[in-house]
């Protein structure tokens, strides 16, 4: 299904999902013309600015074979993290190192579990939410961690050619991103690794250490996530990012991404993160009960996978 | 004598592949039938088609003098037919009771009657002559006593015939000397048995009368008493021997790699060998006699337990493939879709997987051009079709995947290439190809261990052929001397 260059590149997916954003965009433009305005597309962008790290992230674990359901609670902890030491007067490059830092030690803890122990990702991702979002709630006793310092808000208040830097950050982040897991080598294994993880070894190529190191690099991702959430809100807080990393397996799974492993593709996933924000905002614009926009996104990942099953069945792919 | 298994004129195709030909033979209720021939002489699917797994093509099966066409496995148990395969089809996790209940559990309105369970349970393995207690958790039994506990269900289902696929394969001497007390005390008890087996000792110690098949045919339907090991052999084999001379023997190179008292509990142990520069050497040997095995300890695939190894004259013992393929040594996989082929990837990136500092720049990333140009290369070589480098490998036949595997380990441009089981399900043009490129290498020098089960094969490939039985290397025979009727003698004797 993804080719990893040249003309079935994932591309056929990609421009499938393009087109689906193009006309849902004129629907909505031709519906409801305050769709169009600055307001409205710069609130849509920056609403995308932490679910586009958690895609990515939930990307590089799937094509690696695995599955990463702590990446919410992940950012919570995080958040909560960095703003506890600012509170307590820590200078910011370190509060912010600190978050990061604690991000990549339980994705440590969960690749060495998955790897190691050669325990069920599932499993292990959902022991380590529970556990992060846990002692977010301990650090904090479930308040808000606010009265930040005024340095550490405009980080995600700035702007540059009109919109948030956060958002020029992401976009620079998918970017770069995208380019290595499909150029990179040692990114690019991840390929094999989440095909057939037994064969990349006796490739010669190892499974295990690329996916840890992708582990911490996701959880890592949810920190960034993080930074950009608590200076733009001002404040850490352990229920942040509740949910966040099933929307984000599901944009990614949008993207091409496979359950199964081996396959995604990051650009893919920012275009599934920016159709699910679509659909949200025309919620929004129609005044119609957000109660159905659970419902529409279900709907709309159902129909992608279902597409997908039946297309591959008639190219004739074997089981 | 009335027979309670007839087989009439069965045959069974896969595509253009016939797999058993006009077979026919009778077993007899309170008999011991054997069935004995080369791997890939068609025991396995004579056995499915008694299982009711697969449906013959031709022919036809009577049982009790009656036509059955069997729907599947629940309907040939129903009819008292049930098969022991060499996997074992029971549940580790439940008791041996559950196990040999399973789907015959007595009940009270839906619920399992304990008490019931156990006794019938208890009941069945008397019958075999076993007092295993049935409350034990499977998983905790030997080998050998799943085994029982598998004929014992067999029995509870009113088997009258009873299929075994290999029974001593996993088995130690003792447990086989047991299994053999309860075949031969089923037999007294009216229980016909057939018996799938290449290993001739006990299949003449046992059976009461032994078919040979050959290439899908039955050769030959014997009374054990009137026959010997040197006839079944002869008749397995079927061909005079071919004389291996006018193989092109390049002058023996240096010894190349060097294999001492290698060991690894308990697939094998006590192997010594040495392959020189330019040396095709043939790995003989029944499934399971510990080939792969030591193919993988070679390759790092699996850790040394005991023995050394030198490559090239320096100390060689690689810790994982990596190792070993920086240093030289590559590994065919014998399991091409399960432990080769990234299936759902392109043909380049199949062909590049463990030789990828050749395609990439110096900073890491892959060069797409330069990617292209060397998987093209060897997809010509090796004259895969379609030729098509960004086409996903599983869209292809078996016999291309198995090149594109191979092109694999010629990129690796290996010192040490085994190769394991080359050419297993594929088609004759593929075969050829994948022998030409192996003949190829080794005229350049590469050593190569070609481990097959397709004796005429590893004949016709090999310079030295080493035999193995029960993870023993039993005898290295030269070319000279190694010849189907050798070959045989040594690994199923």
């Amino acid at each position: 299904m993804v080719e990893v260059f040249g003309k079935r590149a994932g591309f056929g997916r990609e421009a499938v999902l393009l087109a689906t954003i193009l006309a849902l965009a004129a629907g909505l433009a031709v519906a409801r013309p305050g769709f169009l305005a600055s307001e409205n597309l710069i609130s849509i962008a920056t609403g995308m600015v932490y679910d586009l790290p958690l895609a990515m992230a939930a990307t590089l674990v799937l094509v690696v074979g695995g599955i990463d359901l702590s990446l919410g609670a992940v950012l919570a902890l995080s958040s909560v993290v960095t703003t506890l030491s600012l509170r307590s007067g820590v200078p910011i490059p370190l509060a912010i190192a600190a978050g990061l830092g604690v991000a990549a030690a339980v994705g440590a803890l969960n690749g060495l579990l998955v790897t190691r122990f050669r325990l069920a990702p599932f499993i292990v991702t959902l022991g380590t939410m529970s556990l992060a979002r846990g002692a977010a709630v301990v650090l904090t006793s479930g308040y808000m961690v606010a009265g930040l310092p005024p340095a550490f808000l405009a980080l995600g208040r700035e702007r540059l050619l009109f919109l948030p830097v956060a958002i020029w950050i992401v976009v620079a982040l998918l970017l770069f991103g995208h380019v290595l897991l499909r150029r990179y080598r040692p990114l690019h294994d991840a390929f094999y690794v989440g095909q057939n993880r037994e064969a990349a070894r006796l490739s010669g190529l190892r499974a295990d250490a690329l996916t840890a190191s992708i582990y911490v690099t996701s959880a890592v991702l949810a920190g960034v996530a993080a930074l950009f959430m608590s200076s733009r809100l001002g404040m850490g807080y352990a229920r942040f990012g509740e949910l966040a990393e099933l929307r984000a397996i599901a944009a990614a799974v949008l993207g091409g991404a496979a359950f199964s492993g081996g396959a995604g593709s990051i650009l893919g996933s920012a275009l599934g993160v920016l159709l699910l924000a679509l659909i949200q905002n025309g919620f929004v614009l129609l005044n119609a009960s957000i109660h159905w926009q659970n419902v529409a996104t279900g709907l709309v990942l159902l129909l992608a996978i279902s597409i997908d099953a039946v297309r591959r069945r008639f190219s004739g792919e074997r089981a | 004598m009335n027979a309670l298994v007839t087989l009439d004129g069965v045959s069974k195709r896969y595509g253009q592949n016939t797999v058993l030909h006009d077979v026919s033979f009778e077993v007899a209720p309170g008999s011991i039938h054997a069935v004995v021939g080369e791997n890939g002489a068609g025991k396995s699917t004579l056995m499915h088609i008694l299982g009711g797994l697969h449906r013959p093509d031709g022919g036809r099966l009577l049982l009790d003098g009656k036509i059955v066409r069997l729907k599947g496995p629940l309907d040939a148990i129903e009819r008292g037919i049930s098969s022991v395969h060499q996997e074992l089809s029971l549940f580790p996790n439940r008791t041996v009771a559950q196990n040999i209940m399973v789907r015959r559990e007595p009940t009270r309105a839906g619920f399992v009657k304990r008490s019931e369970l156990e006794a019938r349970a208890t009941e069945a393995l008397a019958r075999v002559g076993s007092g295993i207690d049935p409350t034990l958790p499977l998983g905790r039994l030997g080998i050998g006593e799943q085994q029982v506990v598998e004929i014992a269900r067999a029995l509870e289902r009113r088997a009258r015939l009873l299929v075994l696929d290999e029974p001593t394969a996993a088995l130690t001497d003792q447990d086989a000397l047991r299994l053999f007390e309860v075949l031969r005390d089923l037999r007294a008890k009216g229980v016909a048995v057939l018996y799938v087996s290449h290993r001739l000792p006990e299949v003449l110690a046992l059976a009461d009368t032994i078919s040979v098949l050959r290439d899908g045919r039955l050769v030959a339907t014997l009374v054990a008493a009137e026959t010997s090991e040197d006839e079944l052999v002869r008749l397995m084999v079927g061909r005079e021997p071919e004389p291996l001379a006018e193989r092109s023997v390049a002058e023996p190179g240096p010894d190349l790699l060097v294999v001492s008292n290698l060991g690894r509990a308990p697939a094998f142990a006590d192997v010594n060998f040495s392959l020189r520069r330019g040396e095709v050497l043939g790995f003989a040997g029944l499934i399971g006699a510990g080939r792969t095995e030591v193919a993988r300890v070679i390759f790092g695939a699996d850790l040394l337990a005991t023995g050394s190894m030198t490559l090239g004259g320096e100390p060689f013992s690689p810790r994982t493939p990596r190792e070993a393929i920086a240093l030289g040594v590559s590994y065919l996989t014998e399991d091409r879709r399960g432990l080769g082929l990234f299936l759902g990837l392109s043909l380049r990136d199949n062909v590049v997987a463990a030789s990828q500092d050749a395609v990439v720049s110096r900073f890491g990333f892959l060069r797409p051009r330069r990617l292209k140009e060397v998987a093209m290369a060897l997809l010509r070589r090796l004259d895969v079709r379609p030729l098509d480098d960004e086409r996903e490998v599983s869209h292809l036949s078996g016999g291309n995947q198995q090149k594109v595997l191979l092109a694999r380990w010629l990129m690796a441009t290996p010192r040490v290439l085994i190769a394991d089981e080359p050419t297993r399900g594929v088609d004759v043009g593929a075969k050829q190809r994948i022998h030409a490129e192996l003949q190829g290498l080794s005229r350049s020098g590469v050593g190569i261990i070609l481990v097959s089960s397709d004796l005429r094969e590893v004949l016709s490939l090999s310079h030295r052929v080493a035999v193995f039985r029960a993870g023993r290397l039993v005898r290295i025979l030269e070319a000279v001397e190694a010849n189907e009727e050798a070959v045989m003698r040594y690994a199923a004797l």
